[in-house]
């Protein structure tokens, strides 16, 4: 099958997964039993009818479900995601103002989990049953086990306030001021406007939310390498390798891994996905302003076009890299193209 | 050939003359070096307008950026004290406000301040209709009788008025900007204004600071308005990160990351004592926390009779309470303590099992009944709802009522409270108006009394309803606290509440940080700060 044909295909796949999403988050977020005009209004304002009808109206609550519904998805398909109840901006600003610094930890989070895993994983492959494979699994397994958010508040009250080696909350020292915005990553940022100090402190101020998503990371990875590598390892063609004399470094990192990293790619997705939509203690610990921050604020005032705005973002953020990572099949996995 | 002469001996002199210019600058930059406070704070603010703004961020933000007509005292609300409003007199119907305005007083614009502004700036609060915008229902027409002298008629007495107006909704924008940033004080103006945006990035006040930036949930940067008519504040600079996380606070409090920390809980400010880099203030918060017994006989079962809930009142254990809670007072009344008149805890009642054993035989429960309390399932202010819940749980199966615990998603039974479906519930409140009518709420003819326990004003006698009238039109003050003392007595022996803890607010801030006062209108006033040597 020739690639734009494969492509064409994910995408089509990925349209009826989109609108079943707006339907199932719509409905989930109409089904809380509470009334937004609670979490909206004051209590003193309640009882003025006033405020509660213009409430009401302006933000189509008045309409029956299926009619706020088509509206909805009327305006989603303009490009409008309607305007947050909660902030008053329209909901496509707010994503764009808090996904940054999401995309930014989330990122340097993946690299950091991918390269740790994996060297994980090999190590644990290559020595199995060994002190060093026992040792890594332990490490793996606290890392998937161990509550994130005590991690994170653990390496911030040692490694930050006690031993002082890594920077503490927030993106950028507190009283720097923030780099020109262009993109929202302040690393890159501070790069295209050549301010290096302001790049080594929002760097600095990655490497702890990083270091502690990318230990969570990196535990499930290790363990999928390390089972995938195990079963490449027993095959007849690295057989074949060791036979023809190739040194074992040779054998097991070009031979083995390339094909032990396919179930790892596809794992990256979903991880990615996780990273971006799950990272709302870690946000809140490390006083990083996310977009699990905002989702979570939306979701505890009932911000219906918040709600909404944050659950096709993070829909089409998984269908985005899971089409990513079907793409890179088309290459990690030669058989896709002769299906 | 010239230009190859001078040069050797010019470039030294020019390097140094380039260190000279290096050092003084550096030197003079170190001698007015600008003071900074950071203040760390757990953001929930959506907007800084002060037309639409209303929660405790957007109250210490606007508290200093902007001017009311009248204010508290720095640390209570015991009495009303003039700010933009040099003097005012109240019209015998108690209808007519007429304020007159200093004369000394500019906008950060440069723009004098005069009664337009302060019409404007009321209307459009009214007119935007946001959250806080009920604030101004009270008032039925603004009118500037010249330049300094502003009328406000009122569509009825109101004695909470004054108090009202200190709350910073009622903030003094410059209309001349706010009007030119698309703002409009006209009826239809909860459409067409559209200043909010620029509001939220820039003050537009009178205050000792002028807002700006806002990066949302990020950051808030506050600037020193160096024309300010009143007192200069000590920070040039102030810097307010959002930390939502408590223990985040703290690590950046202990590590020095940050000035002040406003959301710490009561056992990390206890961890925090002995820690000689650290101040902290404690004292008494707006939060009652109370129980609520429904009158409706078949909402509330047992508790609907007001026997039952005289009983409830001497089986709580008070004092366990505020054991619990570092700091916490008990309250004699569920009028908040800061209140003039509030009864506090000298007033407060005491408990007495025995006392409560008798009331619940004489209402026929001698052997105890079972009973469900609903309460959010939640940590307020540091205050576990849980933990309490379960104090009270063992405090009542001392008198010989069994209760089952039924903690509930907040959304959900906020909910249930304010459509008045919970028979027993355990809730907290803070003054809506930091005035002694708050406290009418609690009484039959209130709100709470009314739509969340049935406490109907049909259930009480003529005379104690003819004292809930006056309480609402009364303006003398010695009248009030007569009234006011009398109905929180009325309360002790008959209310459908049990109002039993009033947690600390707690703030803890590095040592060399004076000037904290707490205040239950703004928090924290940024304009007391200052650093020592």
């Amino acid at each position: 099958m020739p690639l734009y044909k494969y492509v064409l295909r994910r995408v089509l796949f990925a349209v009826p997964l989109v609108l079943g999403i707006t339907v199932v988050a719509f409905l989930i977020a109409n089904a809380v039993p509470a009334d937004p005009i609670n979490a909206n209004l004051p209590q003193s304002a309640l009882g003025n009818e006033r405020l509660v009808a213009a409430f009401r109206e302006k933000w189509g609550l008045d309409q029956p479900l299926h009619v706020q519904y088509l509206t909805y998805l009327g305006n989603l398909v303009q490009g409008d995601m309607g305007v947050s109840i909660r902030t008053n901006n329209p909901v496509f600003d707010d994503l764009r103002q808090f996904l940054p610094a999401t995309v930014e930890l989330a990122t340097v989070a993946i690299f950091v989990g991918l390269l740790l895993g994996v060297t994980f994983g090999i190590v644990s492959a290559v020595w199995r049953n060994s002190v060093v494979d026992y040792a890594v699994r332990v490490l793996a397994l606290i890392g998937v086990s161990f509550p994130v958010f005590l991690l994170a508040l653990i390496g911030l009250t040692v490694l930050h306030a006690q031993l002082g080696w890594v920077a503490g909350p927030g993106r950028l020292g507190f009283l720097l001021s923030r780099p020109p915005h262009v993109t929202g990553l302040f690393t890159v940022d501070a790069l295209l406007a050549g301010q290096w100090a302001t790049f080594r402190n929002a760097a600095s101020h990655l490497v702890l939310p990083s270091l502690v998503l990318g230990l969570y990371v990196s535990g499930i990875i290790a363990r999928i390498t390390r089972s995938s590598l195990l079963e490449v390892l027993y095959t007849d063609y690295i057989r074949t390798a060791r036979a023809k004399g190739q040194r074992e470094h040779a054998v097991v990192l070009r031979h083995g891994l390339s094909n032990a990293l396919i179930p790892v790619v596809t794992l990256l997705g979903v991880l990615y996905g996780n990273l971006l939509a799950g990272a709302v203690l870690t946000e809140a610990i490390f006083a990083w302003p996310g977009i699990g921050r905002y989702a979570y604020r939306a979701a505890t005032s009932q911000d219906f076009p918040a709600i909404m705005g944050v659950s096709m973002l993070i829909a089409f953020i998984y269908v985005v890299a899971n089409f990513i990572v079907d793409v890179l099949y088309f290459f990690l996995d030669p058989r896709i193209r002769y299906v | 050939m010239h230009m190859s002469a001078v040069r050797p001996a010019s470039v030294p002199r020019a390097f140094l003359a380039a260190a000279v210019a290096l050092f003084a600058i550096v030197g003079s930059s170190q001698a007015q070096a600008e003071e900074v406070i950071v203040i760390g704070h757990a953001e929930i603010t959506e907007a800084y307008d002060p037309a639409h703004a209303f929660n405790p961020t957007s109250g210490m933000v606007n508290r200093v950026a902007y001017d009311t007509l009248v204010t508290f005292p720095d640390a209570d609300a015991s009495s009303i004290e003039p700010l933009l409003a040099a003097s005012w007199s109240i019209s015998d119907d108690g209808l007519v406000y007429t304020f007159t305005l200093r004369d000394d007083v500019a906008f950060v614009s440069g723009n004098p301040l005069r009664a337009e502004d302060v019409v404007f700036s009321f209307n459009r609060l009214k007119n935007v209709r946001a959250q806080p915008s009920f604030l101004a229902d009270p008032i039925d027409s603004l009118e500037a009788l010249d330049e300094r002298t502003v009328a406000i008629t009122l569509v009825g007495p109101r004695p909470s008025f004054l108090a009202e107006l200190a709350n910073t909704a009622f903030s003094v924008t410059d209309a001349e900007v706010v009007r030119a940033n698309g703002g409009t004080d006209a009826d239809d103006a909860a459409e067409a204004d559209t200043a909010m945006s620029y509001l939220n990035q820039n003050s537009a006040g009178t205050g000792a600071y002028r807002l700006s930036s806002w990066s949302p949930q990020d950051r808030t940067e506050l600037v020193r308005n160096h024309d300010y008519w009143g007192e200069q504040p000590f920070f040039d600079r102030v810097i307010i990160v959002n930390i939502p996380e408590a223990a985040t606070q703290r690590v950046a409090l202990v590590s020095g990351n940050i000035d002040l920390a406003t959301d710490l809980t009561p056992d990390q400010v206890v961890a925090l004592e002995g820690n000689d880099d650290i101040g902290i203030f404690l004292g008494p918060g707006r939060w009652t926390h109370f129980l609520l017994m429904n009158r409706d006989a078949d909402i509330g079962g047992p508790m609907a009779d007001p026997l039952v809930a005289r009983a409830v009142r001497y089986a709580l254990d008070y004092q366990g309470y505020r054991d619990l809670w570092a700091g916490s007072v008990t309250p004699g009344s569920n009028m908040w303590i800061g209140l003039a008149g509030a009864f506090g805890q000298d007033r407060a009642m005491g408990r007495d099992v025995e006392r409560a054993r008798e009331l619940l035989a004489e209402a026929g429960y001698a052997d105890g009944f079972e009973v469900t309390l609903q309460y959010p399932d939640m940590t307020f202010a540091g205050v576990s709802l849980s933990t309490n819940a379960q104090k009270i749980q063992a405090d009542l199966a001392d008198v010989g009522i069994t209760v089952r615990l039924l903690p509930g998603e907040v959304q959900v039974a906020l909910e249930g409270y304010r459509s008045g479906q919970q028979g027993f519930a355990y809730w907290f409140w803070g003054p809506d108006k930091l005035d002694p009518v708050d406290f009418l709420e609690f009484l039959p003819g209130g709100k709470v009394a009314g739509e969340r326990a049935r406490w109907m004003p049909e259930m009480a006698d003529d005379e104690t309803m003819a004292m809930i009238e006056r309480a609402y039109q009364e303006t003398d003050d010695d009248a009030r606290l007569e009234l006011f003392t009398l109905l929180q007595e009325y309360a002790q022996e008959h209310s459908a509440f049990a109002p039993f803890n009033v947690p600390a607010v707690q703030t803890a801030f590095r040592a060399d940080i004076e000037g904290y006062v707490w205040h239950p209108q703004w928090g924290l006033d940024l304009a007391l700060l200052s650093r020592s040597n």
